[in-house]
């Protein structure tokens, strides 16, 4: 499906405005195909991606480039049991998802 | 709802942010874009049961004084296609959810749209998207 979302970035203006995003330690819930995830890697941070759904989190995984490989990990999970310790993230990020 | 912010809250470093972003509760216009321009064909009509649920979950959240919102956010977000194909699959999905009404004039008045103009032309979904800042307490 051909189809573009937010060409003009005014979300990731918007994130970029929140805080610095660089070296941070981010949970996305709710990363989808992982569009926003490629985005947030772009400013930086060491990723969790999750999302419930395996056929999105392998689908994000391949779309995932390779520079950004190191620092974005895509799992399946679900918001109402999330497998880390406390205090872990400096950031979460519920991606179209609450 | 409820549930899920305190898990992300619990994750969250003291003074760690919570962000929440998502399309606003506002019904989405549909139009055709061509040379640059703009023309709206119809507006959605969407259920926002929901989206009122999750306002009400980050309230609950922030009356019980464990994330502070700090900021509020509204910008807007284009969605473009350059195929009615690619309009259905996309409306499909919001129909399946039981998120909108009046699918079939929605689709019909698209085609239409399209079919009505030459040369190249896309579909444009306007929607703002709401992002909350909260700081976790």
């Amino acid at each position: 499906m051909a189809l573009r979302i937010d060409r003009e970035k005014n979300e990731i203006a918007a994130l970029k405005a929140v805080t610095s995003w660089r070296g941070k330690r981010v949970l996305e819930i709710g990363c989808g195909g992982g569009r926003l995830t490629r985005r947030l890697a772009s400013l930086g941070p060491q990723i969790d991606a999750l999302d419930p759904q395996q056929n999105l989190i392998d689908f994000a995984r391949l779309e995932l480039p390779k520079s950004y490989a190191s620092r974005v990990e895509f799992n399946v999970g679900k918001s109402s049991r999330l497998q880390f310790p406390k205090d872990t993230f400096d950031i979460a990020v519920f991606a179209w998802s609450l | 709802m409820v549930h899920a912010l305190h898990q992300a809250r619990r994750v969250l470093k003291d003074g760690g942010y919570l962000l929440d972003l998502r399309p606003a509760p506002l019904h989405r216009r549909i139009g055709i874009e061509q040379d640059g321009k703009y023309e709206q064909l119809i507006v959605m009509k969407e259920d926002f049961v929901d989206d009122y649920a999750a306002n009400r979950a980050v309230k609950e959240v922030i009356d019980a004084g464990l994330l502070k919102l700090i900021r509020r956010t509204r910008f807007d977000c284009t969605r473009r296609m350059d195929r009615f194909s690619d309009f259905k699959t996309w409306l499909d999905e919001y129909v399946s959810m039981g998120k909108v009404r009046g699918a079939e004039e929605l689709l019909e008045t698209v085609k239409q749209g399209m079919r009505s103009r030459k040369g190249k032309r896309r579909i444009v979904i306007l929607g703002p998207i709401d992002l909350r800042v909260l700081v976790k307490q």
